[in-house]
């Protein structure tokens, strides 16, 4: 039932068994080889990216493509000499965008998922529906008018330009209230209520804590949607210090026609880049659980 | 304002304002970064701009009224309907491929004859850890019959295969970007709903003998119908709005025009020939499109999906 | 607060970072006043950004910094071309935002004036500039009036590059015309039906307008207060159906340049040729650099024999944008930069630019480029070649035109059919010539 969401238990151990535990229980070869041509499909390009940017420039583009070649540690060292180590400042600034964008977000979502979930209000619906129909719009459409109105208040080309836009998420809010109305019980609240403590009490002492493990999945995913963000940097930001890698790297293959695009860079900057998500994957499996439908199945 | 208190409110009279606050930061924000901008770009919709003599030097060019000048050439424009088409079939390509491989993936990684389950796990969800645009250059050399791997072996092995950038097939390269980045996410969210499952729903079915596969269909799937269901729609919504993949492949082949899907034309209308009175227009066209092709959905889903709440 | 332990590390670490990111200053504040223009004092420091994508920038920059401590310049590296522009446009409409330099290809500057983005620098320039560079890349930043928009930094005089080796190798003559081209390009191709003397790119309008400047086209044209589009003229549409005769023939390919296929062309001989500009070596050498030696440079191949004409490719100026408020120390920055024989040096040997300055020229192209060991009368030829460049005129829709360039002629290419290449021509004509009128512009048709 909800047992996906209690704070208390790692959520992996929901059942004990989560398949079989009759006489058929064998191992099944047709499923094992069907998700595993499936990871192949999902790595190929990783491994691809791997293995060129072992490459030097000029091996890139004369030999076959899965040959690996020794040049990693060189590529890496020519990338961070660029410009003065403007790569790692470029990695610096994702995190920073990526961390505290996405913690802000949490915030924000949290207590308006929360609100959301918990009472009942005027309006409640309409401002529902008005922050999904947020998902609606793309950020190529957002871009332009954003940067204007933010140019107004002089705060383009500023590390705030790009984090103020990333904190709200409809998304985010979305699944702030499904965690909200599948882990917090309604009688604790009142419990609490009635015991006369306040909203700001009751919230960060009492459902805060119960929202973590939600709550740290929406951080996820926000922190992961900034890094990968694109369009919204490109627009507002045109001092080169200030990039996060995605347009850093676009910088490199754009050079414009008198100048090579730097492949080799790019793709030893975009496999480093790939190094913190992947770790970040792996060591918080027991967070990326997404349950868009919380409480719709009862028991 | 007002708030009347129903018979069985849960909020005591002196919190009645307590959600308000609670939304405050989150309604703040909207305003400023997604409803003023909108608005901003609806404005602008109608708008145009006019030069006067040759249009160099100071104040040869004012912003002017323009009606719904904007609308009319971008529902006309064949380009944009051509896109609209494309896009409509590139989802339909696409949706229920990456959704289908999601739930099966999903149904796999739930059943415990499956061996390598974590192993194969991540790597599914690994490539929504890599951006659009690294993923789009990355599959771009994949493509490339020159320095593709893969006709490197066809080669060898004496197949002539189709280029899979020519404009025969260039939309199913775009779709298999799409369908590698997203379909990790999308098994990520059905296997959740499907760990939610309790066990006691299948208990029986299996003392009475039922195959895993029966299993799946008959009880399973019906389930986490609802799971389906909004990945179904926001699936949806982000097709429409393919952008980067594209746009990443344009400059390696002649197939992919700038307005081949309608976000491309929003971007060159506003980017390359700097008019953003039109790309308003149309990016307030594609929005009125997809708010109504989801508002269906979301009035069907937001019962099923909240009935945890009492509301 | 009962927090997870994860989430309370990144609250540490999200209040450093917001320090920080207070703290860090936004490009373009200027933190001092203007040096008042003829005054004895001491000049007060300036602060400028320039935003630009030719390497070798950050040397120059550091140079004049190290010289010139009351003018300091901080160089913001941007996506090459459009992606700058359309930047800098969105920051000139916000009011705020835009760099004090920019770095505007000549092709750009019409749309950029148009835009009011430029300032007008003829007050504070030193008249006898002018002189330094040839008419035709004067008259690029002056657009004909008496306002100066920009300091010419470099060109782009076409030549034709081939491979030396593989030549000799299929017994293969130099074209000196396009008839003879079209021969090479046959023989080549029947020789090895793998390689290519060329490849028609739908990608690269600029290598294509510099091919129809070459037999004589003007896109456009300033006819007192209209502007008048010829893109479709008789000179454009013999370029457009040679081209698409070829790749019908299939003896020239149709696909774009800059890819990583095309690299790789490059590298094994399959493209055996290339028509592009001077600054060809910086490109050879990034994308194929173990073929250094192998290829050699010639002037274009001419419509008729005995011709001297060649088409310009690239190129841009260094400018000021309306928004800045040092216009003076500005314009000192540019001029030094693109006319001084200091800056000049460091930019052919670091950007392997082809310097607009004649003067500066002779000493700083005293090598070949290091791509080019074969060829000692590189830049020689080039300095003779850069000499027939035919004149040209932008317009104020230029990007609109390229893209149009991009898709109609993508399709003609993919087509793989002459006609095409016409109707591609005549699409390109209507698209500009309606996008100037639906701007309210008046067009002399």
């Amino acid at each position: 039932m909800t047992a996906t969401l209690a704070p208390t238990q790692p959520p992996v151990v929901v059942r004990a068994t989560t398949g079989a535990t009759g006489p058929t229980n064998k191992r099944s070869t047709l499923s094992t080889v069907v998700l595993l041509v499936g990871a192949a499909y999902c790595l190929l390009p990783v491994a691809w990216v791997l293995v060129a940017s072992t490459k030097s420039a000029s091996e890139l583009f004369s030999t076959f493509t899965f040959t690996p070649s020794t040049h990693l540690w060189e590529n890496i060292q020519d990338l961070s000499a660029y410009r003065g180590g403007l790569f790692w400042r470029w990695m610096a600034n994702t995190a920073l965008y990526a961390g505290v964008g996405a913690l802000l977000s949490v915030i924000v979502s949290a207590m308006a998922g929360f609100g959301l979930a918990k009472f009942t209000f005027a309006g409640k619906k309409a401002i529902f529906n008005l922050i999904l129909a947020g998902v609606l719009v793309p950020g190529v459409v957002l871009a332009i008018p954003q940067y204007l109105l933010l140019a107004q208040v002089g705060l383009t080309n500023t590390y705030w330009s790009v984090l103020l836009p990333s904190i709200i998420s409809p998304y985010g809010i979305y699944l702030a209230r499904i965690y909200s109305a599948a882990s917090v019980p309604d009688d604790v609240l009142e419990a609490a209520r009635t015991d006369g403590a306040g909203e700001a009490r009751i919230f960060t002492r009492i459902a805060v804590p119960m929202m973590v493990p939600g709550l740290v999945t929406v951080f996820l995913f926000q922190f992961v949607a900034i890094w990968n963000n694109f369009m919204l940097p490109y627009i507002m930001l045109g001092n080169d210090r200030l990039f996060p890698i995605t347009v850093g790297l676009s910088g490199l293959l754009n050079q414009g026609a008198s100048q090579p695009a730097m492949y080799t860079a790019v793709i030893t900057g975009a496999l480093l880049s790939i190094i913190p998500l992947v770790a970040l994957f792996l060591l918080l499996q027991r967070y990326w659980q997404v349950d868009l439908a919380a409480g719709a199945v009862k028991a | 304002m007002t708030v009347q208190t129903p018979p069985r409110a849960r909020v005591r009279r002196r919190g009645r304002f307590a959600p308000y606050v609670y939304l405050a930061p989150a309604m703040t924000l909207f305003t400023l970064f997604l409803a003023l901008p909108i608005g901003y770009a609806i404005y602008l919709s109608f708008r145009t701009v006019k030069v006067s003599g040759l249009g160099l030097g100071k104040g040869a060019r004012t912003e002017v009224w323009a009606g719904f000048d904007n609308y009319v050439r971008s529902l006309t424009d064949p380009d944009f309907i051509a896109s609209v088409v494309r896009v409509g079939f590139y989802g339909l390509v696409l949706v229920p491929t990456m959704l289908g491989l999601a739930l099966l993936f999903a149904l796999l990684l739930d059943s415990r004859r499956t061996r390598a389950r974590g192993f194969s796990r991540v790597s599914i969800f690994l490539p929504y850890a890599v951006p659009a645009v690294i993923a789009s250059l990355l599959w771009g050399f994949l493509y490339l019959p020159r320095v593709s791997p893969f006709y490197y072996v066809f080669d060898k092995i004496g197949w002539d295969a189709p280029d899979i950038l020519s404009s025969q097939w260039v939309l199913f390269a775009i779709a298999n970007i799409g369908l590698w980045g997203g379909v990790g996410f999308n098994m990520i969210v059905i296997y959740t709903a499907l760990k939610a499952i309790p066990t006691e729903l299948y208990e029986a079915a299996r003392l009475d003998g039922a195959s895993e596969v029966a299993i799946a269909l008959r009880i399973k799937i019906p389930v986490v119908t609802p799971s389906l269901i909004l990945t179904f729609l926001f699936s949806m919504i982000a097709t429409l709005q393919v952008f980067a993949e594209p746009m990443t492949l344009k400059p390696l082949t002649n197939t992919i025009s700038s307005t081949w899907s309608p976000l491309m034309k929003v971007y060159r209308d506003a980017f390359t020939r700097d008019d953003i009175y039109s790309a308003a227009a149309t990016s307030v066209i594609i929005a009125v499109a997809t708010f109504a092709l989801s508002f269906g959905f979301l009035r069907l889903v937001q019962r099923r999906a909240f009935s945890q709440e009492n509301s | 607060m009962r927090l997870h332990p994860g989430i309370r590390v990144a609250a540490v670490v999200a209040a450093t970072a917001l320090l920080a990111a207070g703290c860090s200053s936004s490009g373009d504040d200027d933190t001092s006043s203007t040096p008042s223009a003829g005054s004895t004092e001491k000049a007060e420091k300036v602060d400028l950004t320039f935003w630009t994508w030719a390497p070798g920038m950050d040397e120059v920059v550091a140079a004049w910094n190290a010289a010139n401590p009351d003018i300091q310049v901080t160089v913001n590296k941007q996506d090459g071309g459009d992606p700058a522009v359309t930047k800098l446009l969105t920051a000139i409409k916000a009011g705020s935002g835009a760099p004090d330099l920019m770095q505007t290809e000549y092709q750009k500057i019409p749309t950029l004036v148009a835009a009011d983005a430029l300032a007008d620098i003829s007050g504070s320039v030193d008249p006898s500039i002018a002189g330094h560079f040839a008419d035709g890349t004067w008259q690029s930043v002056t657009l004909g009036s008496d306002a100066v928009y920009g300091i010419p930094q470099d060109s782009g005089p076409m030549e034709f590059y081939y491979r030396e080796d593989i030549f000799k190798k299929y017994d293969l003559q130099v074209p000196t015309t396009w008839a003879e081209y079209a021969d090479v390009a046959t023989k080549l191709h029947e020789a090895d039906p793998k390689a290519y003397l060329g490849t028609f790119s739908a990608t690269d309008a600029g290598w294509f307008t510099g091919l129809t400047q070459q037999a004589g086209a003007s896109w456009w044209g300033i006819n007192g207060d209209a502007w008048s589009v010829d893109i479709d003229s008789a000179a454009s549409q013999k370029v457009a159906s040679y081209w698409g005769d070829l790749v019908e023939k299939g003896v020239i390919d149709n696909k774009p340049m800059y890819t990583p296929e095309w690299n790789a062309a490059l590298n094994d001989g399959t493209q055996a040729g290339w028509v592009s500009a001077i600054w060809a070596p910086g490109v050879l050498q990034g994308n194929a650099a173990d073929t250094q030696g192998k290829w050699r440079m010639a002037p274009m191949p001419q419509w008729n024999a005995g011709d001297n004409a060649t088409g310009n490719w690239g190129g841009s100026a260094t400018s000021v944008t309306s928004q800045s408020t040092h216009v003076e120390a500005a314009t000192k920055f540019a001029t030094w930069m693109n006319t001084s024989q200091e800056a000049v040096n460091i930019l052919v040997a670091k950007g392997g630019l082809y310097p607009a300055d004649l003067p500066a020229q002779a000493e700083a192209l005293s090598a070949p480029p290091a791509f080019f060991p074969n060829q000692p009368d590189f830049y020689t030829t080039a300095t003779d070649i850069a000499k027939s460049v035919q004149p040209f005129t932008y317009g104020p829709n230029v990007n609109v035109a390229f893209s149009a360039y991009n898709d109609e002629f993508g399709k003609a290419a993919e087509s793989k059919k002459a006609s095409a290449f016409l109707t591609a021509l005549t699409a390109m004509q209507t698209a500009t010539v309606d996008d100037l009128k639906n701007s309210g512009f008046t067009v002399d048709e």
